[in-house]
């Protein structure tokens, strides 16, 4: 009885398991019984896009996460980003213009997101957009979530999105969760952190981003250039 | 100076085009799609095209076949800037008649480097 209970309790974990798209494979999704849901956590830098019915869930510091998804198509997906601060790789001739090093790779890790949504069958026209984030968590970090959120309002609006919701800003860092079927985001306001993991996160994510391994570099400030 | 068509579905992706290229001096004409794109084309003379890859209604991939198909556009320079890095979808661009492939974010200095460099 015991062992076709479990193998049961196996069968309904695994046999529901949501398909992975191609490309988020890297990407660690759990099973969360209490939700009843599979949820794909995300780190930051990183970005998640879905079809199916499961969860993306991330913490948050002075990092912004943009909920987005295409109600119609039923494909949506959430990212987890901070603009660079200047210095380091960070800053060119370029600086403080609308083709920033900071700029550039905001945008980018927007259209990463948004890309992958129309790639997988969403259409921009369709897209709903909520954002949360950037808080002011750290004094050293302090107007950071600000600039975040400046960056990620002034891109919705230059895209003529849909902004439905935003919870931003605040001194707490933030546990999101995203259902792109119902378009639900919820967020849990940490008061009290057991550790400083969310901290490390981000400043390792900030470092890199300021001063990345020449290869990675290109990547984040200037791409591949192949001419045929 | 240059007068480049740049095809892009992103409007703030537009902007930082047109600004950088415009830096440069030269003349930049924006679509919001590879069909637009193509109108353009047929309307105007350009001696470059600059474009993304996913876009609605007509894609980058398809813009390049199509303005290959146009004697005007035989020989004018085709450039692709998409975040798509894939050795596949390079590879549909180089097949598609493509000149060269830049992966997003671009660097301004680089993007008119070789946008100098194609121009000859």
């Amino acid at each position: 009885m015991q062992d076709t209970a479990s193998n049961n309790r196996r069968r309904l974990t695994y046999a529901g398991e949501p398909r992975v798209l191609p490309g988020y494979e890297h990407v660690k999704r759990y099973w969360d019984p209490t939700r009843n849901q599979y949820a794909a956590k995300i780190l930051p830098g990183e970005y998640y896009v879905t079809v199916e019915n499961e969860a993306i869930t991330t913490v948050l510091g002075s990092c912004i996460s943009a909920c987005v998804r295409d109600p119609v198509f039923g494909v949506g997906g959430m990212n987890h980003f901070m603009l660079p601060q200047s210095g380091g790789r960070a800053t060119d001739s370029w600086n403080d213009s609308l083709v920033s090093a900071s700029a550039r790779y905001g945008n980018v890790a927007m259209e990463h997101l948004i890309t992958d949504i129309q790639k997988f069958g969403g259409v921009r026209e369709n897209l709903e957009v909520k954002i949360t984030g950037g808080g002011k968590v750290l004094a050293i970090m302090s107007d950071v979530g600000r600039r975040n959120i400046q960056f990620v309002r002034e891109y919705i609006r230059t895209e003529g999105l849909r902004l439905l919701a935003e919870d931003v800003g605040d001194v707490y860092p933030r546990k999101v969760l995203y259902d792109p079927r119902t378009g639900r985001v919820q967020v849990k306001k940490l008061r009290t952190l057991h550790n400083d993991t969310i901290y490390r996160r981000e400043e390792q994510y900030m470092e890199r981003l300021v001063r990345p391994p020449q290869r990675a570099a290109q990547e984040v400030f200037g791409g591949d250039i192949e001419l045929f | 100076m240059a007068n480049i068509l740049a095809a892009d579905d992103s409007a703030s992706m537009r902007q930082m085009v047109a600004f950088a290229l415009g830096n440069a001096g030269h003349t930049v004409v924006s679509a919001t799609d590879g069909a637009e794109a193509f109108e353009r084309a047929k309307e105007q003379k350009f001696d470059l095209v600059l474009t993304d890859v996913n876009m609605p209604l007509m894609d980058g991939i398809t813009l390049t076949r199509e303005l290959r198909t146009l004697p005007a556009y035989r020989f004018v320079p085709i450039l692709i800037l998409t975040t798509e890095a894939g050795p596949e979808r390079k590879q549909e661009g180089k097949a598609a008649g493509a000149t060269g492939w830049i992966v997003k974010p671009f660097n301004p200095d680089q993007l008119i480097a070789v946008v100098k460099k194609v121009l000859g």
